[in-house]
């Protein structure tokens, strides 16, 4: 659901259309925010409350300052995919430079393993 | 105007929020209008309000040195409300408005910045413009002028004040106009 969230949210049957639209809203906040305009806040209104609109900009705004902040830190996820905890150079040997958690979600890296 | 209204703040009775729209007025970074708005949502506002203020009033580096940087932040967030907004103490300190614009513009060849502060002001330029030039080496550096300590706090203030503003500048708070950077 997570891969579906991030990657195929638009198509999928696993969300709401309140929830399409947050995600669209994190989407577009982080990559496109000259596209959210006041016709995007009126879609968000119709669905979301004032407060819970406040809610999920300000945690998104959070996220976008802090992920990029951490990932110039050069650390790694504590813990494989399968779930074991490992060192920061061992998990720097699973998820490489670039963390692949960070671009590609569980099951993907499971069919990517499979297929290897 | 914003999409969101702000609360009128004669309408603000919760008491958290009013001893922050005090402070907000004393320090006018962020101003009162900010916490007008997230005060739709209470809980975050006092949130926002301690690392805010913690990051911004607090701390071992120079106020006004992060001062130029959140401005040089919105500059980049195109965020003309937080662009246009100064810090009263920064002021009271001596800080004019030629340094804020030395320092959103060629600060590298400005004399009147330190290395350090010019580590400072290039680790603000770079972080959502060309990350991946933010590396070891780049820490390494900041590392002869900073303790580790301060580099997140440097860091931490840079994160939380982009995100924010760029938030805002979606509410349209302040209008939409872009930012020349």
């Amino acid at each position: 659901m997570i891969d579906d969230g991030i990657d195929n949210y638009g198509a999928s049957d696993n969300f709401t259309e309140a929830e399409k639209l947050a995600l669209r809203y994190s989407e577009l906040m982080a990559e496109e925010p000259e596209k959210i305009d006041n016709a995007f806040y009126d879609e968000l209104k119709k669905v979301y409350s004032t407060e819970e609109i406040v809610e999920l900009g300000a945690f998104i705004g959070f996220n976008i300052g802090y992920h990029t902040f951490f990932g110039t830190l050069d650390f790694y996820p504590m813990f494989t995919p399968d779930g074991d905890l490992v060192s920061q150079e061992e998990s720097k040997r699973i998820y490489g430079d670039k963390p692949t958690s960070h671009i590609k979600g569980l099951t993907v890296r499971e069919a990517d393993q499979a297929a290897e | 105007m914003s999409v969101v209204d702000p609360i009128p703040i004669e309408d603000i009775s919760h008491p958290k929020i009013k001893e922050i729209m005090a402070v907000a007025a004393e320090w006018n970074v962020p101003d009162q209008r900010f916490f007008q708005i997230l005060a739709h949502a209470p809980g975050y506002a006092q949130a926002v309000f301690d690392a805010m203020h913690l990051s911004f009033a607090e701390g071992n580096v120079d106020h006004k040195l992060k001062e130029i940087m959140r401005i040089q932040l919105a500059r980049q967030a195109q965020a003309p409300y937080f662009a246009s907004m100064r810090s009263k103490k920064a002021i009271e300190e001596g800080l004019t408005e030629d340094r804020i614009a030395a320092g959103y513009g060629d600060f590298e060849n400005e004399d009147q910045f330190s290395n350090a502060e010019k580590w400072a002001l290039r680790y603000t330029s770079l972080m959502y413009t060309e990350p991946k030039k933010v590396n070891g080496d780049f820490y390494a550096e900041g590392k002869k002028y900073y303790s580790e300590a301060e580099i997140m706090e440097l860091g931490s203030f840079i994160a939380l004040h982009y995100g924010v503003q760029v938030f805002f500048r979606t509410l349209g708070v302040g209008g939409r106009v872009k930012v020349k950077n």
